[in-house]
């Protein structure tokens, strides 16, 4: 990508957006953008007089968003100042800058074309600009409704924008704007109402699995209208039964009009049989022959669509892994019910153990419902009560909301337990085999902070975790020969920290007497004088709960000694912190573009210092470019997850911040440095130590002024690394 | 030293208000025959304490509580000597009391106390019955009467405060959860003094709150918070400012949860 010479102009310590340039410079580089991306000479003109004619606020807007366009893509810039005046003319700055970040994240995500589709309607960035006055976006409770809806109870259900309101039974679906009411509390109120109305779908049974399928099969169009219907009545008196406050809020908002309310009392009326407690979603379905014949009112403004084989597929993914991962949670709990069976062998396929001796064993009984109103059931393993942990607790719970019983074979444990469930989802003919959320190769997304748009650009980088081939042991032993002395001290030096307790004295309270100042404030009661009171001694031993991430650059430029260096210093420090009893984990990091970040895993936080470690350790070797930003967030996220008092992420780098495209300078600086803030927040200390002798001019203000040291000599690195080490942590 | 005075304000004369959850008091008085100390487990504000009390109650001990915090040493629990007009005096801990008074000794949240109780705490429980007191050259004997009972919240804690298995197997455990809907309900009824509706009520919303355990909260609303909020209603409070004031700003400070809680008093009444 060419770099456009305006992007070179804007230096570190800057605000994002350049000020205070004169109207001439301005037209310099708006016609050097415009130029570059082609656009013909009188177009030009016309419109660099078109812009000179607005303030200077606005001509400075143009200015900073032209640029941070052309830096993406150059075509972007000149459809963005082609348009700019009229955009001026009827939006406001801020829609604007909206209208300009969708375009951007749709070109990260899905490429130019459609760029600039979004770029050249105008006409529906106007019209958002109106809705968002009076509409709320989702994004702006989504948190809240995630919370809201999990508290409410029952299976977890994931929210997603969607242009229909439906759930699969999977995730809720819910638009990304709404703007029915005239008030955006009211159309956040709204929003709430349809989560809570597609939650109760889920929960008050409208989904069960052979309803969903009876349904299917036996209802056409009208006959799904008047379902829908019906399902409404009945959920909206369960609603009002368990939550009432929820019921009378959702009623206020559910008609446009008098005449939707008067026709829905109506309907009511006539279906007033599905409001008694016991009522199911098949008597709503025996009921639809009935009421076909009915007028039917507007569907209420909060219900949203039916999409049955949306359901169905959720469904049919659902089921049989569920079932799968029930058998084997039942199976681990039993670890003696292969053994006491030695006529079932492993090989049996899961039917014929669903007959076997084994699976009468497990039942099932249904107890009082739990004061949330949800049904309560108990495990039983040959009539003894079976504790339930919190995960199959949910399990049960989700597979009794799919199927409302559980049949024989659900209750056999598997016989093999270490059947992966993800093996069967992945044959052919499963559905959802797509759908593999763990194993080795799970993909990561995670944002990245563009500086100039100010905004994350969402789900850009894709990580995947790998794992460090085992390299020859000839260099750890070397290692350790070569160091051997400076080993020795580094380890003298640790011991002496783990040792360092303190005697506190003339304490107001402690653990012994401090007879030294007893005896004085002995003679000073003697003499007369006031008495201290500080009479003790306290024992206080510095209690250690470290835990530290290495993350090491693995790029391409650190081949060769700077690679030596770094491989030695792991090991050395390895040693050390054995001894220290510090809890860490080394990773390193690569990668080449957004879509191919990469962390190498050396040893993981759980993981015990071995021979494989430092094998790996050795292993570590040049690999591609440096894209740090993403490297810290997931390994931020790692160490969060970490239980220790104080928690260190020690970079060890022979550079800035660089990759392939745009990731080079102040971009990658600025991703870098955002990533370094959040983990902050998360209570992690960053530090990061260098080789670079130009890292004065970046690294203070990525870190922070304390929070990285330079090597100038890397043969020098093994003794530094773990002296600084020490030195940060005591 | 210990006066029969000391004895008498820790004895419990009225019975404290306490509804059983299982087989917990038959468990309790069994271990307490058979001097063997009793560990309690269970999350915070499920009635753990009100159950130290009740028995102490039940079984006629005075009471002696103490809270544990990480600065507690061994010393703070047996004694230790202090001036007194020029000469050193010795002055019992509160363990050492318990054991003198034949007491029920209560370590509240114990994991929470220093590392170097356990040197005092083991020996209590096994079946040494013995409280060394080093510094006075004294080995009290630990009377049949005296009873050892700790409680810790396995919840919330951190795997660095877990209790040790050379602590832990020392004990007979009993553990405590949030009681039943229709038991909760009525601890809210009698202890908060509303009616059986709205304590219903209050038992639903802190049901919901307690699905958000692990998924933002660290704690749903206990029993102990549903109380308080049933007796700011019974003294006049509007049910969404008394969940507002007694249960969603006790259990967190992050915006979109307190919404969450707010949401949810308003979606029960």
């Amino acid at each position: 990508m060419p770099v456009t010479a305006a992007v070179g102009r804007v230096s570190l310590g800057h605000p994002a957006r350049a000020q205070g340039l004169s109207p001439a410079q301005i037209q310099q580089d708006l016609s050097q953008i415009a130029e570059a991306a082609g656009v013909s000479q009188p177009h030009l003109s016309a419109l660099l007089t078109a812009i000179a004619e607005l303030d200077h606020a606005a001509q400075e807007f143009i200015h900073h968003w032209a640029e941070t366009l052309a830096w993406l893509q150059q075509d972007l810039a000149a459809h963005f100042l082609a348009q700019v005046p009229d955009a001026l003319a009827v939006l406001e700055q801020p829609a604007i800058e909206g209208w300009l970040l969708r375009a951007m994240d749709a070109f990260d995500q899905r490429g130019l074309a459609v760029a600039l589709e979004v770029l050249q309607d105008l006409p529906a960035c106007v019209a958002a600009q109106t809705l968002a006055r009076t509409g709320c976006t989702l994004d702006q409770i989504a948190g809240f409704l995630r919370h809201f809806i999990r508290a409410l109870g029952g299976r977890p259900l994931a929210i997603v924008s969607d242009p229909l309101t439906y759930t699969d039974t999977d995730k809720i679906y819910l638009p990304a704007l709404l703007i029915t009411l005239p008030e955006p509390a009211g159309n956040a109120r709204l929003l709430k109402c349809m989560a809570v109305y597609l939650w109760a779908q889920n929960r008050f049974g409208t989904w069960r699995y052979g309803t969903v399928g009876q349904a299917i099969t036996q209802l056409d169009v009208l006959g799904w209208q008047v379902f829908q219907r019906l399902e409404s009545v009945r959920i909206m008196a369960c609603i009002g039964r368990e939550l009432p406050g929820l019921g009378r809020e959702m009623d206020s908002v559910a008609y446009a009009d008098a005449a939707a309310r008067r026709a829905w009392g109506n309907f009511s009326a006539a279906a007033q049989a599905l409001e008694a407690p016991h009522a199911s979603a098949q008597d709503s379905l025996a009921l639809v022959a009935a009421c076909r014949a009915l007028a039917l009112p507007p569907p209420r403004q909060y219900q949203g669509e039916m999409l049955p084989q949306k359901v169905a597929e959720a469904i049919a993914r659902r089921v049989p892994r569920e079932k799968d991962a029930l058998r084997q949670a039942l199976a681990s709990l039993t670890p003696d019910a292969a053994e006491k069976d030695p006529d079932h062998p492993e090989e049996t396929p899961p039917e014929v153990a669903a007959e076997g001796a084994a699976g009468n064993r497990y039942s099932l009984a249904q107890t009082a419902p739990n004061a949330a109103g949800e049904p309560q059931y108990e495990l039983r393993y040959d009539g003894q009560k079976v504790a339930l942990t919190a995960e199959l607790d949910a399990l049960l719970q989700s597979i009794l909301q799919d199927l409302g019983e559980l049949s024989e074979e659900h209750l056999s444990p598997s016989g093999a337990a270490g059947i992966d469930p993800r093996d069967e989802q992945g044959s052919p003919g499963a559905a959802g085999a797509g759908e593999v959320l763990s194993g080795p190769g799970e993909v990561f997304l995670y944002p990245e902070w563009d500086y100039r748009r100010q905004y994350f650009r969402p789900d850009f980088c894709a990580l995947t975790e790998q794992v460090v081939p085992a390299g020859d042991d000839a260099f750890v032993a070397r290692t350790r020969h070569k160091y051997r002395g400076l080993a020795k001290s580094i380890q003298r030096v640790f011991e002496a920290i783990l040792t360092e307790t303190q005697r506190q004295r003339r304490q107001p309270h402690g653990d012994e007497l401090d007879l030294d100042a007893l005896i004085e404030a002995h003679v000073d009661h003697l003499r007369g004088h006031e008495m201290s009171d500080r009479l003790y001694t306290h024992f206080h031993k510095a209690q250690r709960s470290v835990a530290v991430m290495f993350m090491v650059d693995m790029s391409g430029s650190t081949k060769g000694w700077i690679n030596d260096a770094e491989r030695e210093s792991l090991i050395l420090l390895c040693g050390a912190l054995e001894t220290l009893g510090d809890t860490y984990a080394i990773y390193g990091f690569s990668g080449r573009t957004n879509r191919r970040c990469e962390v190498y895993r050396v040893k993981t936080f759980t993981e015990p210092f071995s021979l494989a470690v430092e094998r790996r350790i050795s292993g570590i070797s040049a690999k591609s470019y440096t894209r740090m930003g993403v490297a810290i967030r997931h390994l931020g996220k790692l160490l969060a997850q970490t239980p220790a008092r104080t928690r260190l992420l020690i970079t060890l780098s022979d550079g800035k911040p660089e990759d392939y495209g745009s990731y080079r300078g102040r971009y990658g600086i600025e991703d870098t440095r955002h990533a370094l803030l959040e983990i902050k927040r998360d209570g992690i200390h960053p530090f990061c130590i260098t080789i670079d002798r130009e890292a004065q001019d970046y690294l203070p203000h990525m870190y922070g002024l304390a929070n990285f040291t330079m090597v100038d000599d890397v043969m020098k690195l093994p003794w530094k690394v773990a002296d600084i080490y020490r030195r940060i942590t005591t | 030293m210990l006066s029969a005075e000391s004895a008498a304000e820790r004895m419990i004369f009225e019975e404290p208000y306490y509804e059983v959850l299982g087989n917990e008091r038959e468990v309790f008085t069994a271990a307490y025959r058979n001097q063997l100390p009793v560990l309690l487990k269970g999350p915070t504000g499920c009635g753990k304490t009100r159950f130290v009390h009740h028995m102490a109650w039940h079984l006629k001990r005075p009471l002696v509580t103490v809270a544990c915090h990480d600065d507690l040493t061994a010393a703070d629990l047996i004694g230790r000597y202090l001036v007194k007009g020029g000469q050193t005096e010795w002055l019992d801990g509160p363990l050492a009391q318990a054991v003198r008074m034949g007491a029920i000794c209560y370590l509240d949240e114990v994991v929470e106390a220093r590392k170097d109780t356990s040197v005092v705490i083991h020996p209590l429980c096994d079946d040494r019955r013995i409280l060394p007191l080093d510094k006075l050259g004294e080995l009290l004997q630990v009377p049949p009467e005296f009873c050892l009972v700790v409680s810790y919240n396995p919840g919330y804690q951190s795997v660095l405060k877990d209790l040790k298995q050379s602590t832990r197997q020392r004990f007979v455990a009993l553990e405590f959860d949030y009681p039943q809907p229709d038991l909760e309900r009525r601890i809210v009824e009698i202890e908060g003094r509303v009616g059986p509706e709205m304590a219903a009520r209050l038992v639903k919303f802190g049901a919901h709150t307690r699905n958000l355990k692990g998924a933002g909260l660290e704690e749903g609303a206990s029993t102990r918070l549903l109380v308080n909020a049933a007796k700011l209603i019974g003294s006049g409070v509007a049910p969404g400012v008394a969940c507002a004031s007694a249960v969603a700003h006790a259990l967190t400070d992050d915006a979109e949860l307190l919404q969450t809680v707010h949401e949810l008093a308003s979606a029960v009444f």
